[in-house]
């Protein structure tokens, strides 16, 4: 109770100061944790949705915190860091170096220094140097990968991790987490490269083709390991909401006694950008599955049946009618097969938010001609991750499962 | 059709030649279909397919990480420009004239953290992102220079 008084006091100052709608505004006390069973293994990361992992900087609705080790290359001198966003639409560890304690070793590139702009959906976008770490998961053993410190003031950030062409993050306060951990169905990350001068602000950097990309930590875990993808496990949660939910992410699929595959879970293959079709309202939809989307995310088949909200809340739906608005979908793999339905509700979000919950099953809103199984797909699922090249008795990824 | 279409354009880039009309370095959104060339120059891309619609014609450029479209009306103005690939590109040469009223609509526009959507909304301009990193999308369109008939949904 305590941690989400925590959590909730940064949010509302947040939200006041900024605007934005979205939660919390309601006057009852946060309904219990939802806590799903406990996975036993070297292989297991905590996860939580908002609750204790997410409590070093201001939340979000629907945020899913795990916490990541990193050390100096080679070392034992090591850091744990909570509030890392687990997101599987990205690809890639990524840590704002304000989080940073421990010396990392920077990658060069020529005789310059290699530093990454990526973007997200929402037109946020990372800057800064890619520098190599001993990343621990769970407790698998240490892998040295290179990693993204995004770093506003290293060297000169590309015009693609600036106003206006992005909205560049600039600390964990802004972002709400200290860093993500990309664990999508790929290996490698899509950013831009550049090599700079030096790590002084100011210094000049040059668009470069690098040596060395910031790789999801699954995918270098040894071979014969737990590198073939992840599992992520959320427990259900109640109708209107609760103030905070902790799964699992399990390493690897059909790996150990604690990720074998149990019958009755359908793969489905992606494609070569991780998307897949769902067919929507007879409309066939480009889909992805992503933790680090905090609703369900498609074009609205009836402006009377599914509103958006009215001002503040306008990204999210209203739905008029008591019981929400009750809705299936077909997902398909990316070769055309197979196929099936998903069922899911959409709950007024007004409502919702009167809550004084942070973790929501039923949150949807608008998109454009997209379909994003966000977060609350998860919910009372689990949720299988095929990296690209890789196989279990699911298949060879790149897929999702479930 | 499409043969139509470029006489026309060509037309009216003389026209504006010929007025002493000053083009924008990047004028695209907003300006003339001329300015696609320009923008595939910009970009590093190689232009790829033209597809004529009722009403509009849709010019894709394309470099390795991303593709561009071009909404280009029949009377030869771009009223409409989206994209998707690995990395967005760089809306200060595609949106022109427009691009400083974005970055003020920016500004002025709340982040919605963990809400993977974008949508600023300036005195003329509407831009929106989405997606994820693999296929980053996005628009950006002049509600007054779409022609009628044209539904937003075709804008993608």
């Amino acid at each position: 109770m305590t941690s989400n008084k925590t959590v909730m006091f940064p949010l509302f100052i947040l939200m006041v100061l900024a605007g934005c709608g979205g939660s919390g505004g309601g006057s009852g006390s946060p309904g219990p944790p939802v806590v799903g069973p406990p996975v036993i293994g070297n292989n297991v990361l905590t996860i939580t949705v908002n609750g204790s992992l997410c409590s070093d900087n201001p939340s979000y609705l629907n945020e899913p915190c795990v916490s990541v080790t990193i050390c100096s290359p080679g070392s034992t001198n090591c850091q744990t860091i909570d509030d890392i966003l687990l997101d599987t639409g990205s690809y890639g560890l990524r840590i704002f170096n304000q989080a940073v304690t421990v010396p990392l070793t920077q990658v060069t590139s020529g005789s310059g220094l290699l530093a990454e702009c990526v973007q997200f959906g929402d037109g946020s976008s990372m800057w800064g140097p890619v520098q190599m770490a001993n990343v621990i998961l769970g407790n698998e053993p240490a892998v040295q990968i290179p990693i993204h410190v995004v770093d506003q003031g290293f060297g000169t950030p590309s015009t693609l991790c600036t106003s206006p062409n992005s909205r560049p993050d600039t600390s964990p306060f802004e972002a709400n987490y200290n860093g993500i951990l990309g664990v999508g169905p790929f290996a490698q990350d899509s950013g831009q490269y550049f090599s700079c001068s030096g790590a002084a602000s100011g210094s000049p950097c040059t668009a470069t083709t690098p040596n060395a990309k910031v790789i999801n930590p699954v995918a270098a875990l040894p071979v014969g390991g737990d590198n073939n993808g992840v599992i992520v496990q959320l427990p259900s949660v109640p109708a209107d909401g609760a103030g905070s939910a902790s799964g699992s992410l399990i390493l690897g699929i059909g790996t150990q006694t604690n990720n074998t595959v149990p019958s009755g879970v359908t793969a489905y293959g992606v494609d070569q950008v991780a998307e897949f079709t769902t067919i929507f309202n007879s409309t066939q939809y480009a889909s992805f599955i992503d933790t680090g989307s905090n609703g369900l995310f498609f074009p609205s088949p009836s402006a009377t049946q599914l509103p958006s909200c009215p001002t503040p809340n306008t990204v999210w739906f209203c739905p008029p009618a008591a019981n929400g608005f009750s809705a299936s979908a077909t997902n398909t793999g990316a070769s055309g097969s197979p196929s099936g339905i998903v069922n899911f509700l959409i709950g007024n979000a007004d409502n919702l938010f009167n809550t004084s919950n942070l973790v929501f099953g039923e949150l949807g809103g608008k998109a454009v001609n997209i379909f994003d199984w966000g977060l609350p797909f998860f919910f009372g699922r689990s949720v299988f991750v095929g990296i690209d090249g890789t196989s279990s008795s699911l298949g060879t990824g790149p897929y999702w499962a479930y | 059709m499409k043969v139509k279409v470029c006489v026309v354009s060509a037309g009216l880039g003389l026209m504006a030649a010929a007025l002493g009309v000053v083009q924008q370095a990047w004028a695209t959104l907003g300006g003339s279909a001329d300015s696609v060339a320009t923008d595939r120059k910009a970009l590093s891309a190689v232009q790829r397919a033209t597809t004529v619609k009722p009403g509009y014609t849709v010019q894709e450029i394309i470099s390795d990480a991303t593709h561009v479209r071009e909404y280009v009306s029949l009377e030869g103005i771009v009223f409409a420009i989206a994209w998707n690939g690995f990395m967005p590109p760089d809306l200060t040469k595609l949106l022109g004239s427009y691009a400083a009223e974005y970055q003020q609509a920016l500004q002025n526009t709340p982040r919605q953290t963990g809400v993977r959507h974008q949508h600023v909304q300036g005195k003329r301009v509407i831009v929106e992102k989405w997606g994820h990193m693999r296929n980053l999308q996005g628009r950006a369109y002049v509600p007054v220079l779409v022609p009628s008939g044209v539904s937003l949904d075709d804008i993608k």
